[in-house]
């Protein structure tokens, strides 16, 4: 009880006594754990829209699909094989698959066009109509994501394969996935595909009639596909694995399309995660400057508990405590403006009906956030701790300011350049660890910011003029990556350079009391953050196009080396503005306060 | 002695016995050693010098019937004291030469001497401490008392650089 | 005579390795009574803070024994060595040592609140403390809003908060001017009248007469004592 009372008020003493610090480990924990928290939020998202889609167009359980060189439907004895089979309860009946060109005006997509009767009322897969009227001669039907990214409407007058059509309307199903997500699964796989990344392809339904038509003209290939009820959907992919074949029939579980329907929220939530990471790692590192800032001062606290008899644990728990609160409390806030944020990402495509609702925070999203925000502060005090419990007692006690290291070879070498680069280089001497972390802090933010910038060079790349819901979900999600970036990196800076500020107090007053002008020691304190920061921000950019490379495992073209070199020089000039105020601040106290605080 | 006695009748004739009472009280436990006697062998010295006069005065006995006071001698004499600026004992000269003399004729180890030295002064100053946290605050004799505490400190510092200077010279031989 | 209540046998630290080795204290034996008040003296660097560091387990010996109280010190694990210096030794530094975030009392009660003390009995005590040393009007003060004087003497009362079997000082006025000196040195000869037993290490010659004995030492050994008790 007692010493509880005695851990807490240590703890609120010292929070009490640099308010600043702790609100800015506040923020910075949060910044990193929000990220996270929207990155989990979108988890399960998708779900519920394609499940509502399935219910409301009784989408199929399992799709069969048959290869066709010539354009023939399959022998019926296969087909009959199918839907013979055990747990099979129903099926719909063979329809033709091509794939094509669409054109609209001046855009031009590559869609799978699909055959079905005009007549409707199939027992398995009814496309759910959302404007106009269903398929008939010369009337083709847009899946409405895609209608909606190509700014279609009904009554607009496509081209397919080379014939005119009218759109007639524009529905949706759950047969497959909406745009921009496809399963180019059944044409690829088959080797007619244009190429290995057929992703965004345009659905649109027609008659079988106008599609012979169509297919005649591009490609004889077709696919023939056979929608399924099964009697356990549940066991659909067990089914698919059992029966399907490398050639025909192959078959398709509707979780594989409501997977591959993820896709959009899919992609947000990767570069959510991949971002959450350079954060907590920003995180980390602007946590450990700020706690080894204070090494000294709890060196000595420790020392001090040790001398009037704390035992080592309640020391490290003393020393923890005010962390884990704060971590604490960040995690409170960052799952509340996660989840606020984690709305923005998920309203659904336009190609599923219902709404997703909020997102919603899961146990376990919780507990990943609450204790990714703790290790994140135990990461940060372990090693002050650590090594203040392990000190000998009296040295703990007696610590002078921790003497720092003298390089002989850098203080040679600095006095032959100008003042402020003299002094910024014997700053850097005395704390080398320090300057390790500013390049590290950097190397980071730059990696970031790359990956950023390839991404988004990538996607101009696949929008090919259209409105592309994934796109546009991806810029939102590294906006908001981006901007964190840029907070955490600029609040490392600034705790760098005040760490630096107040260790180089007495030197600088110094070598002020000795005619250094304001000036060179503002100069000399931005030369120490900028000279670690400059190969720092170099690292960055192969370190950020690997992280593409890697997470997104697709070729990329590199973004422009315009766009690289701003970054570079970007990053730099801003180390170069963050560090300047508090530097400024700190060099302009008189010379006399500062010995004299010193020696008291 | 002879000066203080005086210097107390400047300010009024008085009786032996209040002279001996006002002393006692500037001395404090310091003045415990004053024998009853002295105060009248002084007076009886300054007499015969012709510094002092006394008339009988009331119905006491004996020597206390005698009140004293100054001859316009003793207040020139008075006068002379107060303006005197010489200072008893201001070096240590006596056992310094000891130091020196024990050490020029190997009669005696002057680290030795000075231990020795170092314990009596510490004794002095642990009698004169406690007399002095003993006095009541503002007390005329506790600043005697704090006067002899802070010599002694002095000196025992003195025995310190002694020890130290003896030290490195015996080394050096 | 009274059992002895600090002890050591043959007590030796040494620092460093090879060439640079130093004895800082060698072959040190000593055992001070209860209730008596042991003062060490001796040129700078001679080892008396290294002395009072091992007789309160802030230090390891290098070889030798140390004994508090019937319980050999020098064997003890970190723990067990956190709880003898909060249940029964009182540490007193030239440095006073105070949390600057915490005020007066909040100071003096750390050692009771760590020994698992109730925070209302803590308080009590520390009120009682500071009111012994003469700052009752000033437990609400923060450390930087104290004098050098007045910190000290609430880093006594501190050391006194867990009614230690010996309080140990290392240099208690060598921050303080004369007069704040002399508050310590009242204090100090306070509680030697009440039987506390104390060692303290000092170069101040007035705190060293307050004590029973003054131990001179010379390169890490005692190579001297000077009894003052009962001459009075
Ligand atoms: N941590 C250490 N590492 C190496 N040597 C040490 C260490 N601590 C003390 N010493 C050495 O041990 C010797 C004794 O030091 P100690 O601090 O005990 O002296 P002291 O008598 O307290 O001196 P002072 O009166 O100046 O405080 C010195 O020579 C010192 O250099
Ligand atoms: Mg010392």
């Amino acid at each position: 009880m007692g010493r509880l009372l005695l851990v807490l008020r240590l703890a609120w003493r010292d929070v009490r006594r640099r308010p600043v610090e702790a609100i800015l480990a506040l923020l910075v924990m949060m910044v990193a754990t929000t990220t996270l928290t929207i990155g989990l939020a979108l988890n399960d998202v998708t779900d519920h829209p394609y499940e509502q889609t399935k219910a409301a167009t009784a989408g199929p359980d399992a799709v069969a699909g048959f290869l066709s060189e010539n354009g023939a439907p399959p022998a019926s004895a296969a087909v009959d094989a199918i839907t013979r089979l055990p747990g099979v309860t129903a099926h719909g009946p063979l329809m033709p698959m091509a794939h094509t060109t669409l054109t609209l005006g001046r855009r031009t997509a590559t869609v799978q066009a699909w055959g079905r009767e005009p007549a409707g009322g199939d027992p398995v897969d009814r496309p759910k109509l959302t404007s106009g009227g269903w398929v008939g001669a010369g009337s083709v039907v847009l899946e409405r994501g895609f209608a909606d990214a190509l700014g279609a409407r009904v009554g607009d007058h496509v081209t397919l394969g080379g014939r005119s059509f009218r759109i007639g309307g524009t529905a949706v199903s759950a047969a497959l996935p909406s745009y921009p997500s496809s399963l180019c699964h059944l044409l690829c796989f088959a080797g007619i595909a244009p190429g290995p990344h057929a992703f965004d392809l345009g659905l649109v339904w027609l008659t079988p009639a106008d599609l012979a038509t169509v297919h005649e003209r591009t490609t004889p290939a077709v696919v023939y596909l056979l929608d399924l009820r099964l009697a356990d959907p549940a066991a659909a992919p067990a089914f698919a694995a059992a029966h399907g074949r490398e050639t025909a029939p192959f078959l398709l579980a509707w979780q594989q399309i409501r997977d591959a329907d993820a896709g959009v929220t899919r992609s947000a939530q990767t570069a959510l995660q991949v971002g959450a990471v350079l954060l907590a790692l920003l995180a980390v590192a602007g946590l450990t400057v700020l706690a080894g800032r204070r090494t000294l001062e709890q060196t000595r606290r420790v020392g001090l508990l040790k001398a009037v008899g704390g035992t080592p644990g309640l020391i490290a728990l003393v020393l923890f405590v005010e962390h884990l609160a704060l971590a604490v409390l960040a995690a409170a806030a960052a799952l509340g403006v996660g989840r606020l944020l984690a709305g923005r990402f998920t309203a659904p495509g336009a190609g599923l009906l219902g709404s997703s609702g909020p997102a919603t925070l899961t146990a376990s999203t919780v507990a990943v956030v609450i204790v990714v925000a703790l290790l994140v502060a135990l990461t940060a005090t372990l090693l002050p701790a650590l090594r203040a419990a392990r000190s000998a007692t009296i040295t703990a006690l007696e610590a002078p300011a921790r003497t720092p290291r003298r390089h002989g070879r850098v203080i040679a070498l600095s006095a032959a350049l100008p003042v402020p680069l003299l002094l910024g280089l014997r700053l850097i001497g005395r704390r080398p660890a320090r300057a390790a972390l500013a390049t590290l802090s950097t190397a980071v933010t730059v990696t970031g910011l790359v990956t950023i910038l390839t991404s988004a060079a990538v996607n101009a790349r696949d929008t090919g003029g259209l409105h592309n819901l994934r796109t546009e979900r991806l810029a939102q999600v590294t906006t908001t990556i981006t901007v964190m970036l840029l907070v955490l990196a600029a609040a490392n800076t600034v705790f760098l350079t005040w760490a630096t500020v107040a260790d180089a107090r007495h030197a600088s007053a110094l070598a002020r009391a000795f005619g250094a002008t304001p000036d060179q020691v503002t100069g000399g304190l931005s030369a120490a953050q900028v000279v670690p920061a400059a190969p720092g921000a170099l690292l960055g950019v192969p370190a950020g196009l690997i992280v593409y490379r890697a997470v997104t495992q697709t070729s990329f073209s590199a973004p422009s080396v315009a766009g690289l070199a701003a970054v570079l020089l970007g990053s730099v000039l801003a180390v170069v503005v963050c560090t300047a105020i508090p530097a400024g601040l700190g060099a302009r106290r008189p010379v006399a306060d500062v010995l004299s605080a010193e020696s008291a | 002695m002879q000066d203080v006695v005086l210097a107390l009748l400047a300010k009024e004739p008085s009786h032996g016995y209040q002279l001996r009472a006002r002393l006692r009280d500037a001395l404090g436990p310091l003045g415990e050693a004053l024998n009853d006697g002295q105060i009248y062998v002084t007076l009886t010295r300054l007499e015969k010098a012709g510094l002092v006069t006394w008339e009988p005065a009331g119905e006491g006995e004996g020597r206390d019937r005698k009140v004293y006071a100054l001859t316009p001698a003793g207040q020139h004499r008075v006068a002379e004291w107060l303006t005197e600026v010489a200072w008893p004992r201001p070096a240590p000269t006596d056992f310094h030469l000891k130091l020196t003399a024990a050490a020029a004729a190997r009669l005696a180890d002057p680290i030795a001497l000075v231990d020795a030295q170092r314990r009596e002064l510490l004794r002095l100053l642990r009698d004169a401490q406690r007399a002095a946290l003993a006095e009541p605050p503002g007390s005329v004799a506790g600043l005697l008392l704090e006067g002899q505490v802070l010599r002694l400190e002095a000196d025992l510092k003195w025995l310190d650089a002694c020890e130290q200077a003896w030290t490195t010279r015996g080394d050096r031989k | 005579m009274t059992e002895a209540v600090l002890r050591t046998r043959k007590l030796r630290k040494e620092f460093g390795k090879g060439d640079g080795r130093v004895r800082a204290v060698d072959d040190v034996d000593l055992a001070v009574d209860a209730g008596e008040t042991v003062a060490v003296m001796g040129p700078s660097g001679c080892g008396k803070s290294t002395l009072l560091h091992l007789l309160g387990g802030l230090q390891r010996p290098t070889g030798g024994e140390v004994e508090l109280g019937g319980r050999r010190v020098e064997t003890m694990s970190e723990r067990a060595l956190a709880r003898l210096r909060r249940d029964r030794i009182g540490f007193v530094f030239q440095a006073f040592h105070l949390m600057p975030e915490l005020t007066a009392v909040e100071n003096v009660e750390v050692p009771a609140l760590l020994a698992g003390r109730s925070p209302r009995a803590a308080r009590t005590t520390a009120l009682d403390l500071l009111d012994q040393v003469g700052l009752a009007d000033r437990t609400g003060h923060l450390p930087s809003a104290l004098s050098g004087g007045q910190r000290q003497r609430v880093a006594i009362a501190r050391a006194l908060s867990t009614e230690p079997l010996v309080v140990l000082a290392d240099e208690p006025t060598g921050n303080l001017d004369s007069a704040a000196t002399a508050e310590v040195l009242r204090l100090f000869d306070r509680l030697h009248r009440a039987g506390q037993t104390l060692v303290v290490v000092t170069h101040d010659a007035r705190i060293a007469a307050t004590a029973d004995r003054i131990l001179s030492m010379r390169d890490g050994a005692l190579v001297d004592q000077t009894v003052l008790a009962g001459a009075a």
